[in-house]
């Protein structure tokens, strides 16, 4: 496959959505999931529901809506207008953002369930010993929630990469811009192209498979440190 | 003795009940071959006008009992009647998987007709465009919304329209492509996007106004049926077709924004 056959332009606006989409969500997700384990407020459980909408409401439904709020007929369309000088609908960046929005709940959950089991004893150990909130971040947080750091972004990752429903409303199939590898997929389907169709999926599938595997590999839980079951035996 | 009286009782009971589902099922197929209503698979498109259509030309159900409608796109409908549905008639909003079904004998022999034309309009939903068709794609400098012409009977026709007119090379690196002409109405409704070839008959249903597009600037757009020939409702099938082929309602059809045959014929 040459790099200017279809399917090869939408692997890549596909990889390019995901891996975006992965960065603006661990971006958003990290406080957002903090705040949400660390609130007391009755508000909390209001904030978690809005989290989870995305799981509940079908892809094409998220889509219209966001496709009418990302038309120059209301304010949010009309504010990226006037800031960008770009119609947001059908664009790059609407794709992207209805990504976030759609894989939400994927990042935010496995990092709040991390943060509320975190205890809170070191990090006000480390506090009295004047280590700032952004060093007690990586030297504490970080290092004991990795894992579920790595679940976050490879499932916000995955979850994109598999999207259709969504990109379908508020893409418009434009070439190197918004058709992605799903909808490609589903084109080739109704087009009867079934040969492409199942060449499109076997890659993704296998590719998936082991973008996954890897990190489950990585992020296996090690055994039970070696050096002090020696020392006790 | 007792025991096994009890015993045999038991059996007898038993079978008794094994045999039930069986002869309920037996005297549900005598009465409800005939009686149960009809399945209808229907292109999302044409789903609305199918419902007024019935509401009007078969209100108190004397000729069928009011059908349930399966209304999806073509080819979703296609893949499910390929793998088994159980649909009796299949409305397709092209000519292609009809015919298709037609050739793989899953449709009944000679069921194949076409039902309606279909109507292209150019059409924004932000206000007033030119009512000649060439002035008002010419004064179009931003995208236009089209259904996918790879995919959908409409789109292929609104590709042909634009090569008629000499426009494509103008528009084919600013298309919005929706994947049926019902997602192309929409994103010209919600005015994404300005100007969109979508279907009169979608026009027609919401009280818009669109610039209608001669069909002689494309290949006729055929929506056509089968009877599919698992149905065990062929009679009753029968008589819903022949219901949408009376003059009647095809009339009804065009005033429900569908191209007439006659101007089809005409342009051939």
């Amino acid at each position: 496959m040459s790099n200017s056959h279809p399917d090869m332009l939408a692997l890549i606006t596909t990889l390019k959505m995901a891996g975006l989409t992965t960065v603006i969500l661990m971006l958003i997700g990290t406080p957002l999931a903090w705040y949400l384990a660390k609130m007391q407020s009755r508000a909390k459980v209001f904030i978690e529901a809005l989290v989870a909408l995305p799981l509940v409401l079908p892809p094409t439904v998220l889509g219209f809506y966001l496709l009418l709020l990302f038309s120059p007929q209301y304010l949010p369309g009309q504010i990226w207008q006037q800031a960008t000088g770009q119609q947001l609908a059908f664009s790059f960046s609407a794709i992207v953002i209805g990504s976030v929005l759609y894989s939400l709940p994927f990042v935010v959950q496995p990092l709040q369930k991390a943060f509320e089991q975190l205890g809170d004893d070191l990090l006000e150990a480390a506090a009295m010993l004047g280590a700032s909130a952004i060093d007690r971040f990586f030297t504490i947080v970080l290092p004991i929630t990795k894992a579920s750091f790595i679940t976050a972004a490879s499932l916000g990752f995955a979850h994109t990469v598999g999207e259709f429903g969504v990109v379908l409303m508020i893409g418009g199939n434009i070439p190197g811009e918004t058709r992605v590898l799903s909808i490609a997929l589903f084109d080739h389907v109704e087009a009867f192209d079934y040969a492409q169709a199942h060449i499109i999926s076997i890659s993704l599938v296998i590719c998936s498979l082991i973008l996954l595997s890897l990190i489950y590999l990585l992020n296996r839980p090690k055994k039970s440190q070696p050096v002090l079951s020696k020392r006790f035996s | 003795m007792a025991l096994m009286l009890a015993g045999i009782f038991t059996r007898f009971l038993l079978i008794a009940l094994l045999m039930l589902p069986v002869s309920l099922v037996a005297a549900k197929d005598m009465v409800s071959v005939n009686e149960a209503p009809l399945r209808i698979a229907v292109a999302s498109n044409f789903a609305p006008t199918l419902k007024q259509l019935l509401a009007r030309y078969n209100p108190n159900q004397k000729q069928f009992l009011a059908p349930i409608l399966i209304a999806a796109s073509s080819g979703t409908l296609f893949l499910q009647i390929e793998h088994g549905a159980t649909f009796d008639v299949f409305l397709s909003a092209d000519s292609e998987r009809p015919q298709l079904l037609s050739t793989s004998d899953l449709a009944v022999k000679d069921s194949l007709q076409t039902y309606a034309f279909g109507q292209l309009a150019l059409w924004s939903a932000k206000g007033h465009i030119d009512s000649d068709l060439l002035v008002a794609l010419n004064n179009n400098k931003q995208r236009l919304a089209i259904a996918n012409p790879r995919i959908a009977p409409y789109g292929k026709a609104a590709k042909q329209v634009l090569e008629s007119l000499q426009r494509w090379d103008d528009y084919k690196n600013r298309l919005i492509q929706g994947i049926n002409i019902g997602q192309t109405f929409q994103q010209t409704r919600s005015q994404a996007v300005n100007l969109g070839i979508v279907s009169n008959s979608q026009l027609v249903l919401n009280n818009f106004k669109g610039v209608l597009i001669s069909s002689h600037l494309h290949q006729p757009i055929k929506q056509q049926l089968v009877i599919l020939k698992h149905s065990k409702k062929i009679a009753q099938a029968e008589r819903f077709v022949t219901l949408l082929m009376s003059k009647q309602a095809q009339q009804f059809i065009v005033e429900s924004g569908y191209a007439s045959s006659s101007e089809i014929s005409a342009n051939e």
